[in-house]
């Protein structure tokens, strides 16, 4: 299970460390992360290919379009947490986080 | 709804009808969010993002499918990849053809005042001796690392002369 750890991975994986339980959305992810859409999909993308992420159609209200939601699968969760820990205070994640302080990441 | 919102709904409609079915859920999965985005040049910047996305992970897609199809070439034996090789000049060379040809179509299209469906010359040249040139080339080059598809060219490229020379001669 590779996951290639970039600062913008470690952004995402922390984004999704929050209430890990929960569904969350695209754009969403985007916001709490400040990756473009061009950044943040392909590794959502990656991370669903390695089965780290479940996706989901959210059963909307009728008349509304259903949105696409993602949540770490127990495998993702794990490697999530086994990651973030690693990282937590390696350049990677100092890295990630001065990108974020800096709002050199953006919607 | 704004121009660049609506352009951005376009572009990935659009995404979603050329990505292959591994990609296409990802496309509508960006469309949808269109809805939740605020300000219609923030959509489009999402949009213009997503189908960067889109179009890198069917890169993949078509890459995988490539090189799982050159994985099935090199299990068949040499009569079938001869046989490849041959059909695979052939069509290059008509497809060569077929362009010149359109291309004539498409200028005198564009610029009636050429007069070029009046020239003959020009559907020579054209479909015939730019096509012909290209095709005796590419043989050539071809022929030491790849004979059956240079094979292929050429056959295709003199049945393509015969077939002009038929009609001059007839008409």
């Amino acid at each position: 299970m590779k996951l290639r750890m970039s600062p913008q991975t470690v952004l995402v994986l922390d984004a999704f460390l929050e209430e890990a339980e929960d569904w969350k959305y695209g754009y969403d992810l985007s916001k709490n992360t400040g990756l473009k859409s061009g950044t943040l999909y392909p590794i959502l993308m990656r991370m669903a290919e390695r089965g780290l992420l479940e996706t989901q159609w959210e059963s909307g209200e009728p008349g509304r379009p259903p949105r696409h939601m993602y949540r770490f699968t127990p495998d993702g969760l794990r490697f999530a947490r086994t990651n973030a820990s690693a990282n937590a205070g390696s350049g990677l994640g100092q890295v990630a986080m001065g990108l974020n302080v800096l709002g050199l990441v953006e919607a | 709804m704004g121009m660049p919102r609506k352009l951005a709904a376009k572009l990935l409609r659009a995404a979603i009808r050329l990505a292959p079915p591994q990609s296409r859920e990802w496309a509508a999965a960006m469309l949808r969010e269109l809805d939740f985005i605020e300000g219609d040049w923030a959509a489009l910047f999402w949009a213009l993002g997503s189908f960067g996305a889109i179009f890198r992970h069917a890169a993949t897609e078509w890459r995988a499918y490539f090189t799982n199809q050159e994985n099935k070439e090199e299990q068949m034996n040499e009569t079938g990849k001869k046989a490849i090789g041959f059909a695979s000049g052939a069509l290059l060379a008509l497809v060569v053809s077929l362009s010149g040809l359109g291309l004539l179509w498409i200028l005198a299209i564009l610029f009636p005042g050429l007069g070029i469906d009046h020239l003959e010359w020009t559907h020579f040249l054209g479909a015939i001796v730019i096509p012909e040139i290209i095709f005796v080339v590419s043989a050539v080059l071809l022929w030491r690392k790849r004979t059956p598809v240079a094979a292929g060219i050429l056959l295709t490229g003199i049945g393509i002369a015969i077939h002009v020379a038929v009609h001059l001669a007839t008409h």
